[in-house]
């Protein structure tokens, strides 16, 4: 048997604690139920960071093993777990893999309703998004109002599917639930109200002091540099790259639905907050004239249980950039492999990246920047080059860190800390942290 | 055929190996272990292939494969090399493709194939810190899942 888990943990910390004569105390357990963790070591120099080493795999369940021993239906929709946002994209970028494989073809209001899920899941993560970038850079009422207006999507998506999240829609070259009749006008005018709700809110970001001096010019990267680290959705399109799975290789019924593509060139978190809300337009665009124009059919396909070998690959734009999955068959009631790729691993890299010259202040804006599911920060071990001091905050400590340095006048109650009080470390031990 | 093909076709050659398509917009290449990091350069700097969708690993009995799934606009390319089990050391491909440098670690957690040259590639990116040394690479076909969770002492959470 190899070294007790406990005892191992114990030698890491001694690892980090050598530097130090402080004890060094992880904060917070990881709560894979509630959050996605990742674990971050920054090592800084003051203020600023020069270097991150990441350490995921904290809620790594082991889908892709577990997928050779289920059938291929069930892996559908187990899938379709993989994440608790953006579920839907999953089980159809499985789905689309595996019905290469058979000789069937989708129905085409099965497409239709197809996109509409797709692009109402993305309504509903980009609101979700906007909500948590207000958190974490101190405007809770944008928080409070967006994610009250994301109960309006969520609604449509339950009374079309009967679930708010793990829609369970899909089904191999179809879907299970056919649209509900006279749905039409209220998504529409569900969309109309959306999407005037995502206007009033541009102005708000464009115009509100917290949210220009906490996210204008911070968190640049260079095209060049986005494009070589594979940066995969908003956050290729945020610096100019025409990057979307939608319009480069069409899925479902991208192709006949008109598609507004939004890119630009500002290359900062402002950036993002305008494109993601401009998307969110887009996306309502979309499923108004999806729902308009839904075709009359049958909306699915019975196929057989056993899928033909052979090996083919999918790729789908999730609300977070390009999702990927591959699928071998050998001829059997299970695959022989399934492989899938999360957006959140194609941008960590560009996030490392962003990273690297910023202040301690900006990380939980310059982190969520890149949608990574809001947990990321918990637990996070900081090390300082000039004092060669190591400590580690939680997520909420770093949030009120980040917002005091910006807005010292704000909360001085709830935290001691303020803006410009001494060397950072200092602040930290007469805090005892 | 469209242009990239046409292109990838010629640097193919040089290889050694031919471009096979799979079936509309997806083609195939296999390519051997030495004369991978040549092709790649081709494909990235030449070509201009340079968005790397991912790594996948493929358990083959006695071989693991090894394939760089490339994309650029509707064409997906899949790069294919093959990398014996008994000896799973590949060259990175991180000084071509920057982005590269968390999947290989991930093939590193999964299939146990040393990527030489990647900046992290001692570092544990997947697997928990108690994961046990002897244990073999969870992805591998000879690794069962009821080993790892007795090793990982999870018999408790099955049901």
């Amino acid at each position: 048997m190899s070294t007790p888990p406990n005892q191992q943990r114990r030698e890491e910390s001694a690892g980090l604690m050598e530097y130090s004569t402080e004890s060094l105390v992880p904060f917070g357990p990881i709560h894979p139920a509630l959050k996605e963790p990742e674990y971050f070591k920054l090592v800084l120099e003051g203020e600023r960071i020069v270097k991150v080493i990441p350490r995921i795999g904290y809620v790594h369940r082991g889908l892709e093993k577990a997928a050779e021993s289920r059938p291929w239906v069930q892996n559908m929709y187990m899938f379709e777990r993989t994440c608790g946002i953006c579920s839907f994209v999953h089980s159809l970028c499985y789905g689309q893999a595996v019905e290469e494989l058979t000789l069937y073809q989708v129905p085409r209001r099965a497409k239709y309703i197809r996109t509409i899920i797709a692009e109402m899941e993305r309504i509903h993560s980009h609101l979700l998004w906007v909500g948590l970038m207000g958190h974490w850079a101190g405007f809770d009422t944008l928080f409070m109002w967006v994610w009250n207006d994301r109960e309006v999507v969520l609604d449509l998506v339950e009374a079309i599917s009967g679930n708010r999240v793990h829609k369970s829609m899909n089904a191999f070259c179809g879907v299970r639930r056919d649209m509900p009749e006279n749905m039409e006008d209220r998504i529409v005018e569900r969309m109309k109200f959306l999407t005037d709700r995502a206007r009033y809110y541009r102005d708000v970001i464009d115009t509100e002091e917290t949210m220009l001096k906490r996210t204008e010019n911070i968190g640049r990267v260079s095209a060049d540099t986005a494009e070589k680290l594979c940066a995969v959705g908003p956050m290729a399109r945020y610096v100019g790259l025409k990057r979307d799975v939608r319009l480069n290789d069409p899925y479902a019924a991208y192709d006949e639905v008109p598609l507004d593509v939004i890119t630009t060139t500002q290359g900062d978190v402002h950036a993002l907050l305008r494109l993601r809300l401009d998307e969110l337009v887009a996306s309502a665009n979309m499923v108004t004239y999806a729902v308009k124009n839904l075709p009359d059919g049958p909306i699915r396909v019975k196929i057989p249980p056993i899928i033909p070998a052979g090996e083919h690959s999918s790729h789908c734009e999730a609300p977070r950039g390009e999702i990927f999955y591959f699928v071998k068959s050998s001829g059997g009631r299970t695959p022989e492999r399934v492989k899938s790729r999360q957006p959140t691993m194609a941008n960590l890299p560009t996030a490392l990246e962003l990273l690297k010259g910023q202040t301690l202040a900006d990380i939980p804006v310059v982190l969520t920047a890149i949608d990574p599911c809001f947990g990321c920060m918990d637990r996070m071990s900081f090390y300082d080059t000039e004092t060669n001091r190591s400590w580690t905050w939680s997520g909420e400590e770093l949030r009120q860190y980040g917002i005091n340095y910006y807005f010292p006048e704000r909360s001085k109650k709830q935290h001691g800390l303020t803006k410009g009080d001494g060397p950072l470390t200092n602040r930290c031990l007469r805090d005892g942290f | 055929m469209s242009e990239t093909l046409s292109q990838l076709g010629k640097y193919a050659e040089e290889a050694g190996t031919k471009v096979t398509s799979l079936r509309k917009n997806e083609s195939t290449v296999e390519v051997s272990q030495d004369r991978l990091k040549a092709f790649l350069a081709h494909l990235v700097n030449d070509v201009h292939v340079r968005h790397l969708m991912t790594i996948t690993g493929l358990d083959l009995g006695q071989t693991l494969a090894v394939i760089y799934n490339f994309s650029l606009e509707r064409d997906t390319i899949h790069v294919r090399t093959l990398v014996p089990k008994a000896k799973p050391v590949a060259a990175s491909i991180c000084d071509i493709v920057p982005g590269a440098v968390l999947y290989e670690m991930e093939l590193h957690d999964m299939f146990g194939i040393e990527f030489v040259g990647n900046p992290l590639k001692d570092q544990k990116l997947l697997p928990p810190e108690e994961w046990p040394a002897d244990l073999p690479p969870p992805l591998l076909k000879t690794t069962k899942a009821d080993q790892i969770r007795r090793r990982l002492g999870l018999e408790a959470a099955k049901p």
